[in-house]
């Protein structure tokens, strides 16, 4: 009788590194997780601002000067923006978790809850009213 | 009019790797891509070979890529494609032949999650369910095992160990039904580091489910319960 088993011999298809450019779900996919980066740089920012106003005045001076040159600004808009694709996605995957109320009225109520938040932080820093 | 199609072809007792064949077929409005192939194998090479049964969508066996995407043969029309398209099989599993797959990883998950109901009780009557206790699950419940999430699934092609969308969908079917009593039994499945955890809501199971059921839905859901059981471990003596 011959061998069924021995005849078999699979072909394992292997997964390049490059699987998530192969369409554009992926690619998307991959934006959403990458926001992290300029994230990073912020962070990096915000404790080296920290960091400058322990060290005292003329540090803090020097380190609100590099916060105004057009490059950092230029990364810090960057990243608001990726913040705010990431909280799309994030947003919009919610409801599918914690499938509480209707997802469009979930979704609406989250950028709401946002809108306040910046507004109130708005205020509290005094750029608005 | 005809559509060309490109074949990944794979014969294990001669081929090291898979190569494309083109093949002429004709078409109308109503040439489904199962339709193509069998039209191909009846009529111009017998050799070509692919898994199919009922032709309407309900059997799960006729998974295979079309344009690299994972589609159910029997309900992916020709008239939906440019003048090529390209077919091979399900990614993320070992090819066996032409398109046909070896789905025993898949099966091998799905049993682990133990996939019926379990209950103790011996009991004689009917187990009653109401509406809304059957709505619970009832989303979850429509699942064909075609294996199309897992050719999706970009965490199940970097570790095959991961239970991944269709298992997990199932897990939560039987974890949500008021009749079962087999939720301690599935939980250290889901809650392991091939369980829930090894999910990171790519998503993309979601838009190729052919029953639109939202794997990806259910995993996620199923990190809240496995956090949540985790919680209640801790604090129960």
């Amino acid at each position: 009788m011959p061998d069924s088993a021995g005849a078999r011999r699979p072909y394992l298809q292997p997964l390049s590194r490059s699987w998530w450019l192969k369409h554009s779900f992926f690619l998307r996919y991959m934006l959403r997780e990458a926001t992290v980066l300029p994230l990073l740089f912020f962070c990096g920012c915000l404790l080296a601002g920290l960091y400058s106003l322990a060290q005292g005045e003329s540090q803090y001076q020097s380190w609100l000067a590099f916060m105004a040159q057009p490059w950092v600004i230029a990364l810090n808009t960057l990243l608001l923006l990726a913040s705010l694709y990431h909280a799309k996605t994030f947003f919009e995957l919610f409801p599918r978790v914690m499938p509480l109320l209707p997802a469009p009225l979930m979704i609406a109520g989250q950028w709401l809850g946002t809108l306040v938040v910046a507004l109130l932080l708005l205020w509290l820093f005094g750029a608005i009213g | 009019m005809e559509k060309t199609l490109i074949i990944q072809r794979y014969n294990p007792e001669q081929d090291q790797a898979p190569s494309a064949k083109r093949y002429q077929v004709p078409f109308d409005h109503s040439t489904s891509v199962l339709d193509a192939l069998l039209y191909i194998q009846q009529q111009l090479d017998p050799t070509l070979a692919f898994r199919w049964s009922c032709r309407m969508a309900i059997c799960g066996s006729c998974g295979v890529m079309v344009n690299k995407i994972p589609k159910l043969g029997c309900k992916t029309f020709l008239r939906d494609y440019p003048a090529e398209l390209t077919i091979s099989a399900l990614d993320h599993f070992p090819i066996e032949k032409d398109l046909i797959s070896d789905m025993a990883v898949f099966l091998d998950h799905l049993q682990a999650v133990k996939p019926y109901l379990i209950n103790d009780s011996n009991s004689a009557e009917p187990h009653r369910q109401t509406p809304a206790q059957l709505k619970k699950y009832q989303k979850f419940s429509s699942c064909i095992n075609c294996g199309l999430c897992y050719a999706a699934c970009p965490q199940f092609g970097l570790n095959p160990e991961f239970l991944g969308p269709a298992a997990i969908v199932t897990a939560q079917r039987y974890n949500l039904d008021s009749r079962d009593q087999g939720k301690a039994q599935r939980m250290p499945q889901l809650n392991g580091k091939n369980g829930v955890w090894a999910c990171t809501f790519v998503g993309f199971c979601a838009d190729v489910c052919p029953k639109q059921l939202d794997p990806a839905a259910a995993v996620n859901q199923g990190k809240v319960a496995s956090a949540t059981d985790m919680l209640i471990s801790i604090f129960k003596p």
